[in-house]
């Protein structure tokens, strides 16, 4: 399986330096939107990496979709921590435990 | 709370043997919530620690990539890439926890030495390589957090379920056969005496 990799061009450039060929970059957002939709249900691709700042721009119901995603596994970087995780643990255990 | 149920001996019988049996469920259901929960609990320690260590291996292969790209020129940081022979690839098994079936990544050619790299000696710069070892730890670092983030998942989501079902148990179907226990015991207590009454005013007579 491969690692794809979804943002803007000095986001992907490391990767691409690093040998990884599954690099998308959406022009827009409604572009970003339709590839990561696409790679939803790409069976080839075992991870997604995305900007946790364009993920962060994603409307509510795809970011969910994304985040319950198990194959491939969508993973937002960035310099400050992508909090989604932190969220799913608190609505179902009820207690933040991310200490 | 309307009881649609038969006031027989046996309905009694067979409704002791399903609240026992419901009963075990439970405590077994229990069990399996406490070991999942102490399997998430230790992973995500674990994670807290991946995720801290992925957000400072991004930021220094940032810094890298930066560096080779204004000593370099975007351009010939771009050639390298594509450049580039060998692409990392990840391999997805699965194993289990408490009967969860859980994702494994195991990730090839992560991080590639000069050769593994293609870029030869003369093509190449010290800061391109730096750059692309960056990546290359970046990379690992993100199979592994992967592979924990969906564990993560799963075993939440499982969590979840096994919480809703234990609560369900303790605190409706239990208690309602409970209930229909002591109305069937009850019911069978009064036909009892009814039964006594009737023989004592049939001797009277």
């Amino acid at each position: 399986m491969e690692i794809a990799v979804v943002g803007t061009q000095s986001f992907t450039l490391g990767f691409q330096l690093a040998g990884v060929t599954r690099i998308l970059n959406p022009p827009n957002e409604e572009e970003m939107q339709q590839d990561l939709r696409q790679l939803l249900n790409d069976k080839e691709v075992g991870i997604v990496v995305i900007d946790a700042a364009d993920l962060l721009k994603m409307p509510d119901r795809l970011r969910i979709q994304l985040s319950d995603s198990i194959s491939p596994t969508f993973l937002g970087i960035g310099t400050e921590q992508d909090n989604t995780l932190r969220e799913q643990i608190k609505s179902a255990i009820g207690v933040d435990l991310w200490k | 709370m309307a009881l649609d149920i038969k006031p027989t001996r046996s309905e009694l019988i067979n409704l002791k043997r399903r609240i026992k049996q419901t009963q075990n469920g439970y405590n077994l259901l229990k069990l399996k919530r406490d070991g999942l929960f102490y399997e998430f609990r230790i992973l995500l320690s674990e994670m807290i620690e991946a995720k801290q260590a992925l957000v400072n291996t991004f930021i220094e292969a940032k810094q890298a990539i930066n560096l080779a790209s204004s000593i370099e020129g975007g351009l010939a940081v771009k050639s390298a890439a594509i450049a580039i022979a060998q692409s990392p690839e990840v391999e997805v098994s699965r194993h289990n926890i408490m009967g969860v079936v859980v994702p494994k990544v195991e990730g090839r050619y992560l991080s590639q030495t000069l050769e593994e790299r293609g870029l030869g000696l003369i093509g190449g710069s010290p800061y391109l390589d730096e750059a692309a070892d960056s990546y290359g730890t970046l990379i690992e670092s993100i199979v592994k957090a992967a592979e924990m983030e969906s564990t993560l998942k799963r075993l939440l989501v499982e969590i979840e379920a096994t919480k809703r079902r234990v609560n369900a148990l303790e605190f409706k179907v239990i208690p309602e056969m409970q209930e229909a226990q002591s109305f069937i015991q009850l019911r069978l207590e009064e036909m009892e005496r009814e039964e006594t009454f009737r023989l004592k005013r049939f001797k009277n007579k």
